[in-house]
């Protein structure tokens, strides 16, 4: 049997809706994210993290383990190496997952699109991105904009199933 | 009548069954989507090689134990280095006798090869072999070769 | 401490066949030695006294591209002939002094004997020229490559006619 949360339901009553509403509540509340950081970048994100920027506001704690982690924030350069490490750690979260790319480089491969012979050129070629973050490096202002976004598009999910 | 070991009792099953509410519960409700790569041993990215069940050497154990030992002493060293110069002369004494008790245990875990990360070879005592007289006094005394070279080989 | 020229006439007095010229480049003058004795030079300018060279500052590949150089039709360009060359930057911290040296070996079959056994530093820096440049180190004790994937086939990306694959395990490469 599929669990409840698996579901899609064909009509939207009050009771799915309320329910859908306090799901998504929950869950844009709380993005845990992998604590993942691959280049300069990264160190913005650490800067988001701490005091003053304060990301555990929104709820985003960073987790050692992706077994724990919902959002994954690829923060800097990914090169082919790493996109295979990268494919694997996001195939280990847990359902349901949120990328955050952040940066020119996770976006598009950024100052090494043309000679990068080691760069992946954007990390949406690996896994699929819900939010991209422009920058090189963006500011932390930038990363929260993104988790805001993030939030939105949390809020706006549904358990009903689409019509065409 | 409820005694008292009884309401204890009841607050068990409570607890069981709470438990047991709440893992069926979320069982029940949350998304189970395994894949492949999902059930994947987690070993940061990487394909893991072999089985993670695998065995510690026991020694492991060992050095943790000392380690936590050594590590403990330090807790009582402390507030001692800081007040020492106030109990004067007796204070300093009850730690030194401290510190060279500890130092006796070091050195008899040395002297047992506990901190040799390699099995140690216990050394066996070497026998004596000793020659009476008639009258059962001591005449000579020298080390036996071969018994403590048999000794060895048991080991 | 010793000019560059005072060295360089000291290893031409050791070594009269290995040491080959002293080229004068604008920044500094550089001694080029053959690729097959580079390991006893080093070993004689660590070792003697007076030069004492302790320290492997850099080891670099370059690709000279003074090849024959082909066009193709889609633009891109293939190198046949020439060298590759691998520059050496000593440093006597004893005596503050620094020394350039060069060696030059062919493009098609590169080989340089590895200096390794003289500086343990240059493991690495081998490594690396190698995984760059293609450039294989006799007696490296590991001479694998260090940045690449190791089943990287695509060849040795800082050579001035490599082409990137269009896929790498599935991945698109290019932009």
């Amino acid at each position: 049997m599929k669990s409840l949360l698996d579901q899609e339901f064909s009509d939207s009553n009050i009771v799915v809706t309320k329910a859908e509403d306090l799901l998504n509540w929950a869950r844009l509340s709380s993005v845990w994210q992998l604590g993942f950081g691959l280049a300069c970048c990264a160190i913005e994100m650490m800067a988001t993290s701490a005091s003053h920027y304060d990301f555990d506001r929104f709820g985003v704690i960073p987790r050692a383990t992706p077994r724990q982690a919902d959002a994954i924030i690829i923060s800097g350069t990914v090169t082919l190496k790493m996109a295979t490490r990268i494919k694997r750690l996001y195939e280990q979260m847990p359902d349901p997952k949120y990328i955050i790319s952040m940066g020119s480089c996770s976006n598009s491969g950024g100052p090494y699109w043309q000679h990068g012979y080691s760069v992946l050129k954007g990390i949406d070629r690996v896994i699929p991105v819900d939010v991209y973050v422009p920058g090189c490096p963006p500011r932390p202002e930038a990363l929260l904009e993104g988790l805001l976004k993030l939030q939105e598009k949390i809020r706006n999910e549904s358990l009903v199933k689409k019509t065409a | 009548m409820l005694t008292e070991f009884g309401k204890i009792f009841i607050f068990l099953l409570l607890a069981i069954f709470f438990v047991i509410v709440a893992v069926l519960f979320s069982k029940f409700i949350r998304p189970a989507r395994p894949t492949k790569e999902k059930l994947l041993t987690y070993e940061c990215g990487e394909n893991p090689e072999g089985s993670p069940w695998i065995k510690f050497n026991i020694r492991f154990y060992v050095v943790a134990l000392i380690f936590l030992i050594f590590d403990v002493e330090v807790v009582l060293l402390f507030p001692w280095a800081l007040s020492y110069k106030e109990f004067g002369l007796p204070g300093f004494l009850v730690g030194a006798i401290f510190l060279i008790v500890l130092g006796l245990g070091m050195a008899y875990e040395w002297r047992k090869g506990d901190l040799e990360w390699a099995r140690p070879v216990i050394q066996p005592p070497v026998l004596k072999k000793q020659t009476y007289s008639k009258d059962g006094i001591l005449v000579s005394e020298e080390k036996a070769k071969e018994s403590s070279a048999v000794l060895q080989d048991q080991v | 401490m010793k000019t560059r020229e005072e060295i360089f006439n000291i290893l031409k007095q050791e070594f009269p066949e290995d040491v080959l010229e002293l080229l004068n480049q604008p920044t500094e003058p550089i001694i080029v030695a053959s690729p097959g004795a580079i390991h006893n030079i080093c070993f004689y300018l660590r070792d003697t006294e007076g030069l004492q060279f302790d320290s492997l500052m850099v080891l670099s590949g370059v690709d000279d591209a003074n090849g024959e150089k082909q066009t193709e039709e889609d633009g891109s360009v293939t190198i046949n002939g020439g060298t590759l060359s691998v520059y050496y930057h000593l440093e006597s911290l004893s005596l503050t002094q620094k020394v350039t040296l060069k060696v030059s070996t062919p493009r098609d079959n590169p080989e340089v004997e590895s200096v390794e056994s003289v500086w343990k530093s240059a493991n690495w820096h081998e490594r690396e020229a190698y995984d760059m440049f293609g450039i294989k180190f006799l007696h490296h004790p590991d001479l694998r490559r260090i940045l690449m994937p190791y089943d990287w086939d695509a060849g040795y990306p800082l050579r001035k006619d490599y082409k990137n694959p269009e896929f790498y395990q599935g991945m698109k490469v290019p932009y």
